[in-house]
Order: C-alpha cells, then structure tokens, then sequence
C-alpha cells in the first residue's frame, strides 16, 4: 500500500473529534433561502411535524408567520414556549425566552430568523448566540436564515439589493450546522408570490419590488444561495473523505494570512481572506502589527471590531510587536508555514514609502520569494476616514494649543527683547528652541501649529522688512524656509521618540504589573490575601474596581475579596456572573452578551471548566483598548492558575484531614467491636457448652433458662452490628464491596441467620424467577433483608406468616418483606425509616436503628425503599417494606445443556 | 469416639474465651494446652504438638495472619480461627494462608466442635482419597461421575458435577470463590464469578428441597461455599 494513501492522523483525529463534539452537542439544521418569502418557516414547521410524529419533543421557540395564513395553520398542534415581554424605553417588546426554552428542554427548538438582533436588555445581542446556547445543552434546533444575513455575503447582497443589512451572522454558523437546507424556488415563482401577497403585505410588498424584488437581483441572490450550500456539501464531502480514507484529490496544505490594522478597510481584507480560505479548504491567519503607533479611541475600537470579525470567521489571531511591517509579516509568515498573503492595494503615501523604501505590497512582493500575494482592491476613492489633519486633530487637546502660543508669545518677548544684542537670524535658534521645547511635552498637533506659527513670527516680527511675511533677501527666504522643515522634521521626530518612550514605558508598566502580580501570590499567605493585592493592583492600573468572584460546591458565586470594593455586586450583577461561570465566556460591559451589566466578567479557566470571574468595572465607560483587554486576559488566566492551584492544595489537605478522621474511626470501632465481643463470645460460648451438658437432667428449668441466655446474647450482638454498621455509615467511610449476586443466596442467608428466631412464624418466600443477578453488596445487603424480618417478628403476634416475594419491574429489581401484624399508623410511615424512631404503640424493645440502616445501605446502591400498609381491614392487614434495586446490566452467560 | 486424646492448642489473649474454650472442649475429648500471644504459641506449636490449633486474630504482640503463615513454614496442623464478622476479606486471605476453617464470634459451641472435627478429618486424609462421598442424603461416586439425592440418581451437566466434587472434595469445609472458579473454570478472570453464583444456583434446584432455603449448599458471605455434612457416614 502506497503510504501517501494513508490520510493524516492529525486530519482524522480532527474529523471524530468533530463527531464527538457534535454527538453531545446538539444538532443545528439551517433552512437556508435566497430570499424573504421563499418558503424557509413554512419548510421548518413541515419538518418539525415530521419529528413530532416520531415522537420527538418539538417546541416552538419564536416563530414570525409575517401574518400568512398557511404558515399560521402549520404552527397548530406545536407547543409554543411563550415569549418573554421586555420593557424597552416605555414599550415592551417580546423575545424568545431562552430560559424557558433552556428550562423546559425540549429535544428540538424551532428558532425562526436566525439573524435576529434581540431587544437591549436581553441575555445576548443577536439571536445566533441564544441558539449557540441551547445547542450546549445538548438541544437540537431547526433554525431559518437568509443569504444576505451571512457576515461574508453582506457586501455582495448589498451590492447587488442596494439596501443596508444590519443584522447579519457570522459564517462559521454554518460550520457548526449538521444540516443545511437549501429553499430554492425559481425567481419568477417567488415574483408571483410577492404579486400574490404571499411574501409581505401592503406597502412593504411596493417597497420590496421596488429594490431588489427583480428578476435580476434575484437570480444574482439564488446563485450565492446555491454557491453557499455547495459549499457546504463540499466541505461534507472533505470531512468525508478524511475520515473513509476515500482516494481524493488531497490538497497540498495551503495558510493564508492577511494582516489587520485599525483601519475598517481591514473588514473586507478579513471577508477577502476568509473567502478565499474556504475555497481552498485551506487555514488561515490574521496578524495584527502593533508597530507603536499610539490609537485614538475610535482606531481602538475598529481594531477591536477586525480583531472579532477574525475570530467570528474562524480564522486564527496574532499579535506582534515590530516597527517594521513587512519585516514582521514576513517573519510570521516563515514561523507559520504560511503559502498566500492577503494585502490590500497601496494607498498612495509617496513621501513615505520613498523613506520606508516602498509600499508594503512593493516590499512583500519583492523581498519574499516563497509565498504568493493576493491584492484586493480598495473601496471606491474617499472610504479613508482620517485624514491627516483628523488624526492629528484628535488626540491633543484645546488647551494645549492655547499653551504653544503662550510659549511662542514668550518666545517672541524674549526675542524682542535680546535682538539687538544677536541679531534677527540668531533669533530663528531661540524659535527653534522654543519648538524643541514644544515637541517634548505635547503631541503632532501642538508641535506643528509651534513649527509653522513660528516660523510665520520670526518672518514677520524679526526677517527685514519687518511687519511684513515678505523677505527681502533669497537668503533670508532660504533660511526661513531651511528653518520651517528642520523645525517640523525635529518636531515630528522628537515627538514620534517621544511617542514611543511612552509605549515602552507602558509596557514597562505591564510587565512590571505583572511581575508584582506574581509575587503578590508568592508572597501571600492565602488566596484572599492574593486576591485583594491583585485587585487593588489592577484596579489602580486600569482606574476601575475589581474583585474576584468563585464558585463554591453547590455552583453558588461567592466573593473572594476580604476588602470592601466600592462596586457591590447585585442580584443582576450576581446573574452575570454566573452565565460566565456556567459558559466559560466573557460576558458584560463591553461584550455581546449581557452587555448591560456595569462590570466585565472575565472568566477564570482552570483544568476543565471554569472556577470563576475576574470581575472588572471601570470608572468610565470608556472602551478598553487592545492593550488593556490583554493585561485583564493576562491577569485572569494567572489568577486561574494560582487559585486552582490553592484549591487542589485545599483538596489535598481536606483529603490528608479525612484520612485521619477515617483512621481514628476505625480504631475506635475496633476497639468497640472487640471489647463488647469478647464477652459476648464467653457468653454465648459457655451458655452453649452448658446446655450440652444439662440438658440430660429431666424436668429441670435450666434448658430454657440457657435458651435465654443464648437469646438474649445474640440480640445484644445484633445491637452491636446495628450500631458498628450505622456509625460506619453516617461516617461515610463505608465502601462498598459489589458483586454480582444471586437475589435466592440472599434470601437463603438472611434466613439461615434468622429462623432460630423466627419464634414460630412461618416464613414463606416466592421468587418470580429463579435467577436474578443483581450488583450489590451481598453483607450489606443480607443485613438489610435480616433487619426487615426481624422487624416483621418483633411486631407481629407469634405464628403469623412473614412473606418474602421477588420480582422485576422494569428496571428495577423488588424485594418486598410483608407481614400480617398491625401495619403502622399511616402519619408515622414517613418516619419510620428515621434514626431511633419507634412508631408510637409499638411494643417495647429495638433501638429503631434497623429500618434506618436498612434505607442508608439500599440508598448507598442507587435503590429505594418504602413502607406502606397492606391493608386496614381485620382480614387484611399488616406492613409491606418495599426494597427495590437497579438491576443494571447483568451479563449473558453461555448455558450448559449436556447432562451426564 | 476416640480413646486416645487430641492434642489442642489454644492462641488467645482472652482469658473469659480461653476459660470457656477449656470448660467446653475438655469433656469432648482435647487435651488442651493455653497460650496467650502470638510468640508464645508459635514455641508451643513446635514444643506441644497439637493434633489442632485454634487461633485468635486479635492478639496483642502480632497478627494472627502472621502466627498462621509462620506455622504454615513447617507444619500442617488444622488451624481453625476465631474471627469477627466484618473482616471478610481478611477470612479469604486466611483461607489463602492456609487456615482450615474459621467461626465468627460470637459463636456457640457446637459450631466450634463441628468445625474442628471436620479440620481434623480432612487432615487425617481419610476422605480425599475415597473413591465415594457420602453423606445422609447426598452419595457421590467420583468414578462413576454418579450423583444420588435420598438414592435416587440426580442428572447433573459437567460443570454442576465439577462444582458438587470440589464441594464434596471438601465437605464440610468452605471453599473460597477463588479456589472454586479456578478448579471448576481454570480461570480466574471476574466474569466466572457470575458463572460461579448461576451454576451455584442450578445445583440448588436440583438438589435442595426449597432453593430459597438451602440445606446441603451454604453461602459463607462474600467468602465461598460450603458443603453440609451433617452426619457423614463413613
């Protein structure tokens, strides 16, 4: 066999992983559609008809019938969760309940609109998020979706509809979807509808045919619809092949990457990217250069917003630090066997690019031999949202312009003032001092106003002929001019140092943040005390609260902080928190989910799942910059390191504690058992050497006396055992020792222990079937039914019968005790399996620990128990203890026919 | 039954146990001799030279697991000890060690006496080599692979018969689960232990009167089976 066959182990792990992940999730359908109208709701609730009558709990989530009749009549006979009425500025709207939904777990949800954007105030900004959840708990849902709703496809429906989509899905929705339906009528068809008022009614039908209801449009929707759902069932077929190891053609395994700056052309170099990812069944990334530049607050948030495209289509994330683009680029490139880069078109920074020694397309494209370079064209002239003097603009205040011209006034003051000494042209150094001075302590903005006033003022105030701009000497003009572009270059230069001294000095900061952090939990004698370092330290690097939440054993939050922390965590705050617990995700200010919240919850992942929050509630509502975002990811995952680490030790010491408890309980039982049985041993040993020997003498009482004796004997012994075996089981350090058993050798040995005093009562037994293997613990378990009897022989009159029965009930296993005494009074059945509780009336002796014992042990093996009066007539009458056990899965054992 | 005396040798530390031990036994015919440690009985079990030890577990220099295996080393007296009924566990690894029996404390005296008869028995090797067993109800010809309940002949298949002969092999002694799946199944893997309780089971219906109540085959919890012997007649 030709070893290039054989498919990747890496590939066909990835594919039953997949299957894995899909078996305990639950499966999404999609009803995928070109258009509004095409039939996509009405398919959905045909086929939910077809589960229900397969006996699949189908449930209505939300469904918009848009007010058509045919749709309305599919929706009768499927319960409907009804939808949760939220206030929203003074009107109140309605959204799916997910809760209910979630509460109520259905097996399949229909969930109609997949696209949905939900009302302020919900758990989740977009309805896709609500399905991802219910799919986590292992719900299926059947969902509807059209083209122009998916992330990629929004700009080419766009395009071709002439209408703004604003509520669209990410594309990996359709990666996670077990089964894509695609809803295909012909355009003329859906045309006919529309005209029919199938699709929208009254004016929203005029505007619809007025946009993109053409034929045209339509048929250009159909064909992306179609291309999509191909798509899908190509990638099918890949993971098909991957996992059947069918002969293929295996592509030699393409990366792309792309990278992403601040600016919002980046979206569609993403879009670009991922789109040609796919067709390539290839992998892809996207880098992020931080080459220093210090972002404005909306330059943060764009980034943000590409940084979350990315990982909302799939594709991997990077970060690097270098002032160098292309040099960056092509160093992740080698590291990550990257084989195509998605750039964008240059844009024309002649200057620039003179000094950098070309665009960055031009460098790429020439320095690197080893990959190709995709170049997608920019939007339509006019998209570069900032300009030059915006950037500049933005980050400097008013005030600091205001204060260049004071320094410049001075300036001018003092060479006013010492001309006459020096002469006007030394005065053009004292200017550019002044300028030097500027650059140092304010930002482009401020700097080039100083350069370019100043030079305007030496001109005017200084250069003959005075009071004029005009200058009289060509050296003059030289010099003024030399003057104005040193004075701008070292303006600008000093203050692009300046610029990033200070990001240095930031990150500085970080790391030294974060080393305190560590040593904080080095330091500290308890979680805490870690705790309350890191939060306050966080708290002043960040100006905003923190405070670290846990989860306890019962899934309950509990605040870990010993010091007071100004922000108090409310019951909706507390709601919060414990979605990002249960979901391990970020949720909160400045997320999609729960957005509302006043705080960021960022989750604390340990082994497996997560053991808290990070909770982060800033001062202002101000965004967080990348920047900031990391330091909080950072801090989290070390808080989650450390506290999981506490709690193991935690762990460890409560185990080391128990085995001690364990280890003095067990002596004491010992040393219990030993010393009430030795003299139980001499007790009954002796009495039952004397009655061999007086036994001859005729008409003496001594027989019976002795009889006592041995009676009496063996019951303080069965107390013994009652109370060895009650201690050991409220001290939970019993194990149990479970075998296969025969029910029948149960019966046999409690009754070989019993029938010496069964004091005449017969005792009958019916077994339903002869052979009933059942997992238990054969001592425990034969105490149980010899407690149960001798309760029976206790409290019934002597000679009645006591009825042991056996049989199967589905999947369990019963074992019923029956007498024919008195039963007990039905307000005591209850308790009658509690510690020490005798039913009032009974006669007297018993410790009423037997019952109770009885119940911890069928308890311990996943069984029940139950007491119930057969009967309160004269003729039926007496107490029937139920024990029933889990059968579980008894093994099939080959017979034996031959007989010899 | 027998003129010359036994020779018993009692390892307990406790004088009430070995007082009533000595009152007991003495009139069934033992000549008795009484240590109180686990040393000591071991000097006494090669100086006294008992027909039979009885051995407590409990005792204060060392474990009586311990005192058996170290006897075991060179001799092969029956050994029958005195245990406590939640140390199962600890009754198969004694029947391992090489213990003939054991009697759960407390217990009466006729028990004792019957457990340290059929030790003794078995040591003498009288039965072992009989070509025929035989109880009141139950005969088994081992050559004949013959079964008879109350002499009328009962049908047993390979394995039943298997499981019956080790019994019988063994009457009146217990026979742990281990040695039984290994003799019967040659296999010592869980899975037998099921076919041990079914065949178990299937021999009870064809040879007990109420299977729920058996007479001949006893279930010693979580340690083996024994074979009742009642009256043997030999």
């Amino acid at each position: 066999m030709n070893s290039d066959d054989r498919p990747d182990p890496d590939s066909l792990l990835r594919a039953i992983q997949r299957d894995e992940a899909k078996k305990k999730r639950g499966q999404l359908r999609i009803f995928f559609g070109m258009a509004a109208g095409v039939g996509k709701t009405s398919a959905m609730l045909r086929a939910a008809h077809q589960q229900k009558s397969e006996g699949i709990d189908v449930v209505i989530g939300t469904i918009d019938t848009h007010g058509r009749k045919d749709t309305q009549a599919l929706v009768e006979g499927l319960a409907i969760i009804p939808r949760k009425k939220i206030d929203y500025k003074s009107t109140v709207l309605e959204e799916m309940d997910l809760d209910g939904v979630l509460e109520r777990h259905p097996q399949l949800v229909l969930v109609d609109e997949l696209a949905h954007c939900n009302v302020p105030g919900s758990r989740h900004l977009k309805r896709y998020q609500d399905v991802l959840e219910i799919l986590d708990q292992g719900i299926d849902v059947y969902t509807t979706i059209n083209v122009q709703h998916l992330e990629s496809r929004k700009e080419a429906v766009e395009q071709i509809s002439q209408i703004s989509i604003r509520e669209t899905v990410p594309d990996s929705i359709l990666e996670t979807a077990a089964q894509i339906e695609l809803i295909d009528v012909s355009p003329d068809e859906l045309l006919k509808r529309l005209r029919d008022g199938k699709v929208y009614l009254g004016d929203r039908a005029e505007a619809a045919q007025k946009n993109f209801f053409k034929h045209g449009p339509l048929t250009a929707l159909r064909e992306i619809a179609l291309r999509i759902t191909a798509e899908k069932v190509d990638k099918e077929l890949q993971n098909y092949m991957e996992t059947t190891q069918t002969q293929g053609p295996w592509k030699a395994a393409e990366r792309l990457m792309v990278a992403v700056s601040h600016s919002p052309y980046s979206e569609r170099l993403i879009r670009a990217t991922r789109r040609i990812a796919y067709n390539l069944e290839a992998t892809w990334i996207a880098v992020n250069v931080n080459t220093g530049v210090v972002l404005g607050d909306e330059d943060q948030a764009q980034l943000l917003k590409n940084l979350t495209l990315v990982r909302e289509l799939g594709g991997e994330l990077l970060a690097t630090t270098d002032i160098d683009i292309p040099h960056a680029l092509r160093r992740i490139a080698r590291q990550k066997n990257v084989t195509q880069i998605v750039v964008g078109r240059p844009t024309r920074r002649l200057l620039r690019n003179f000094i950098e020694g070309g665009s960055l397309l031009d460098r790429l494209v020439r320095e690197s031999g080893d990959f190709d370079v995709h170049v997608i064209r920019q939007e339509s002239a006019g998209a570069s949202r900032n300009p030059w003097w915006a950037a500049v603009s933005i980050q400097a205040k008013l005030g600091d312009y205001w204060r260049v011209l004071l320094i410049l006034f001075c300036v001018t003051v003092f060479s006013g003032v010492t001309e006459p000494l020096l002469g006007y042209k030394a005065v053009g150094f004292l200017f550019m001092l002044g300028v030097l001075g500027i650059s140092l302590f304010f930002s482009v903005g401020p700097v080039f106003l100083g350069a370019a006033s100043s030079a305007l003022i030496w001109d005017y105030f200084f250069i003959p002929p005075r009071l004029t701009l005009h200058i009289s000497e060509k050296e003059d003009i030289l010099m003024c001019a030399v003057y104005f572009i040193t004075a701008m270059t070292t303006g600008w230069l000093t203050n692009r140092i300046r610029a990033r001294e200070r990001l240095l000095a930031e990150r500085d900061e970080r790391m030294t943040l974060l080393y305190e952090i560590v040593s904080d939990i080095v330091k500290a004698s308890g979680r805490s005390d870690f705790v309350d370092a890191i939060c306050a330290r966080v708290g002043k690097a960040l100006a905003g609260d923190c405070l670290v939440l846990l989860k306890n054993e019962d899934g309950k939050v509990i605040q870990v902080n010993s010091r007071p922390v100004d922000f108090v965590i409310d019951e909706k705050e507390n709601a919060v928190a414990t979605w990002t617990m249960q979901s391990g995700k970020r949720a909160g200010w400045s997320t999609e989910t729960l957005s509302e919240a006043a705080a960021l919850y960022i989750p604390l992942l340990g082994r497996g799942e997560a053991i808290g929050t990070l909770v982060y509630k800033p001062r202002s509502r101000k965004k967080l910059g990348v920047d900031r975002e990391n330091l909080l990811s950072t801090v989290a995952k070390q808080l989650a390191i450390s506290i999981e680490r506490e709690i193991f030790e935690e762990r460890a010491r409560e185990g080391v504690r128990l085995q001690e408890s364990e280890r003095l309980h067990q002596t004491l039982l010992n040393s219990i058992s030993h010393e009430m049985r030795t003299p139980l041993t001499a007790i009954l040993g002796s009495a039952t050497a004397l009655q061999g020997e007086v036994s001859l003498s005729e008409g003496s009482k001594a027989p019976l006396l002795l009889q006592e004796v041995i009676l009496a004997s063996e019951r303080l012994n069965r107390v013994v055992e009652n109370l060895l075996d009650m201690s050991r089981l409220s001290s939970g350090v019993l194990q149990l020792n479970k075998e296969w058993h025969d029910v029948q050798d149960l019966i046999g040995v409690s009754i070989q222990k019993i029938e010496r005093y069964l004091r005449g009562h017969p005792l009958k037994t019916r077994i339903e079937e002869p052979l009933n293997l059942v997992e238990m613990d054969f001592r425990l378990m034969e105490h149980v039914l010899s407690n149960l009897v001798f309760n029976s022989i206790a409290y019934t009159p002597d000679e009645s019968e006591i009825l042991i029965t056996v049989h199967k009930d589905n999947n369990w296993l019963v074992i019923s005790v029956e007498d024919q005494g008195p039963g007990i009074p039905a307000e005591s059945l209850e308790r009658v399996f509690e510690k020490f509780f005798r039913a009032p009336g009974t006669p007297a002796g018993g410790t009423g620990l037997g019952l109770a014992i009885a119940k911890s042990i069928v308890e311990l093996h996943g069984g029940r128990i139950s007491a119930r009066n057969r009967g309160s007539t004269s003729e039926v009458s007496g107490l029937r203890v139920t024990v029933e056990l889990p059968v579980g899965n008894p093994p099939t054992l080959q017979g034996e026919k031959n007989e010899i | 039954m027998k003129s010359k005396p036994r020779r018993l040798l009692i390892i307990d530390d406790e004088a009430a146990v070995r007082r009533f031990l000595r009152l007991g036994l003495e009139p069934k015919g033992y000549l008795i001799e009484e240590t109180t440690c686990g040393k000591e009985g071991l000097e006494r079990a090669a100086s006294f030279v008992p027909d039979i030890v009885i051995l407590d577990l409990g005792l204060p220099d060392m474990d009586g697991i311990e005192v058996l295996r170290r006897i075991r080393e060179w001799s092969k007296v029956p050994v029958v000890v005195l245990t406590v009924r939640d140390l199962d566990t600890e009754k198969v690894a004694l029947l391992e060690a090489g213990a003939d029996d054991y009697v759960t404390k407390p217990f009466s005296l006729i028990e004792l006496v019957a457990r340290l008869q059929v030790a003794e028995r078995h040591s003498e090797g009288q039965s072992s080599n009989d070509p025929v067993f035989k109880s009141d109800r139950l005969e088994i010809d081992f050559s004949q692979h013959a079964v008879k309940l109350d002499g009328k002949a009962v049908k047993l298949t390979a394995t039943e018969y298997n499981l019956l002969r080790i019994l019988a092999l063994n009457g009146g002694k217990v026979v742990t689960q281990a040695k039984l799946r290994e003799e019967v199944w040659g296999n010592i893997g869980m899975e037998a232990v099921q076919y041990l309780r079914v065949y178990v089971g299937l021999l009870r219906k064809k040879l007990e009167d109420d299977p729920s109540q058996p007479r001949l085959i006893l279930t010693e919890p979580n340690v083996g089976y024994r074979l009742a012997v009642g009256a043997i007649t030999q």
